[in-house]
């Protein structure tokens, strides 16, 4: 398991995790990320049951187990939060953050110790200590009840499933170039984002945000010139094909 | 307990969980003729007075073994829950172990220590209650013995109820069949629990 650094303050820093080449061959490559703030941490989407033993080990790399204080789930596909039954063992008086609407659903994987913080439709934030992340409405997203989470001071949207890319786990960490990059991630966009108007509603939102890194689940990030080459091109894509 | 064992004890709760709705509604067919039997018998008159008396015991295990089977029905959810987290602990166990592999820090040490204990600790509590229900199932075979030898004295008791004798003597003959019945399938049972404890160890 890769970790890439996104950011770092003294608050808080940003840690990628991915680009896993010890993962069963079938399975989708995920990117985490582990936001690290002065003695607590979140674990953003933690990812499937596959992933959990790289993943522990990955992250005692840079915390202490008790740090990891919090989890959020974008949304409750298994590559996201399948691990959910063992996050529960190793992490018994954590909090899960994730959409309200998928809360009968998540609590499938396994939840008898972890609290569920369900996520009000309109979204809300996670603080750690003195740091504020926003959760952003990203509903239809691919899934009905979506979030994506901002940094305003680090400038990192971390975009779940819209930006994301099927690639092998060799793929670079950033988009390099733009053009070249759009075939990785044209049909994943367009088979699965179901609507053009809640697409239109996410862009109209991002766009007010100050963006320096777009950070998806899957393939490699935006950065820079990169975020708003990636929204106009997502503005013109028609999306939601299989009708 | 191998991670394949620990499936395996689902499938073998679930097969026990089955068997207990044949015991079940055999138990209550029992309870029913009993109830048929006392009509009879009362039909019948002085011809069948040493009847009557078995029609209350028939009534009296039928119920118990009611009583039992849907105390075990209990314990046997109960049982899924503990199986799950057994499961669930043994993966953890699993997973942090694979953990290990990749970095062995004294916080992975720690907690796979943990993870051995509260594996450890799943599988004490699931081979209590298993026990807890062979005792169950045990008591269920005494409350069957008793139903074949009322069987048997109901037959004799038949035999002397005149114009009812053949009425009679197909409620002692369902008796025999029902005890028979639920027996095998006790059998079944206490066979599914020892191989799980087996598996235990």
């Amino acid at each position: 398991m890769k970790a890439t650094q996104l950011y770092q303050a003294a608050s808080h820093s940003w840690l990628m995790f991915g680009r896993d080449e010890g993962k069963p061959e079938k399975i989708i490559d995920t990117n985490q990320y582990l936001v690290k703030g002065k003695g607590q941490a979140v674990l953003l989407d933690p990812g499937g049951t596959e992933l959990f033993s790289p993943m522990l080990a990955a992250i005692l790399q840079h915390i202490e187990l008790q740090e990891l204080t919090t989890l959020f789930a974008s949304h409750q596909d298994p590559d996201i939060i399948s691990s959910l039954g063992l996050w529960d063992k190793a992490l018994p008086g954590a909090t899960l953050h994730a959409p309200w609407l998928w809360e009968g659903f998540i609590r499938h994987f396994g939840m008898s110790n972890i609290k569920y913080q369900g996520i009000k439709d309109e979204g809300g934030d996670i603080r750690l200590n003195d740091i504020s992340l926003k959760l952003i409405p990203a509903h239809y997203l691919h899934s009905s009840g979506n979030f994506h989470v901002y940094d305003p001071q680090a400038k990192i949207l971390m975009s779940g499933d819209v930006g994301a890319a099927l690639e092998k786990t060799n793929a670079p960490i950033f988009v390099e170039d733009f053009g070249a990059h759009v075939k990785h991630m044209e049909y994943f966009h367009r088979r699965w984002m179901p609507s053009n108007r809640a697409k239109a509603n996410w862009i109209a939102r991002v766009k007010e945000l100050n963006i320096e890194i777009m950070a998806p689940q899957h393939g490699r990030l935006f950065k820079g010139e990169a975020v708003t080459e990636f929204l106009e091109w997502f503005a013109k894509l028609d999306v939601g094909i299989a009708t | 307990m191998s991670d394949k064992n620990i499936v395996d004890s689902f499938i073998r709760v679930a097969r026990i969980i089955a068997n207990l709705d044949a015991i079940l509604a055999e138990a209550k067919n029992l309870s029913l003729t009993a109830k048929n039997a006392r009509v009879v018998a009362l039909r019948a008159g002085d011809s069948a007075s040493g009847f009557k008396p078995i029609t209350n015991f028939i009534d009296e295990f039928s119920e118990q073994t009611i009583k039992t089977t849907t105390h075990i029905s209990t314990l046997s959810n109960q049982l899924f829950k503990i199986a799950l987290e057994a499961v669930r602990s043994t993966q953890f166990d699993i997973h942090v172990g694979d953990a290990t592999i990749l970095m062995s820090t004294p916080q992975l040490v720690t907690l796979q220590h943990k993870a051995k204990l509260d594996r450890q600790q799943q599988t004490k509590k699931l081979e209590i209650a298993l026990l807890e229900l062979e005792s169950f199932f045990e008591e269920i075979n005494k409350q069957m013995r008793s139903a074949e030898y009322i069987a048997v004295t109901s037959r004799v008791e038949a035999s002397n109820a005149g114009e009812f004798s053949d009425s009679l003597q197909s409620v002692s003959d369902f008796i025999a069949s029902a005890a028979r019945t639920i027996k095998q399938s006790v059998t079944v049972n206490l066979n599914e629990i020892h191989t799980l404890r087996g598996t235990l160890h």
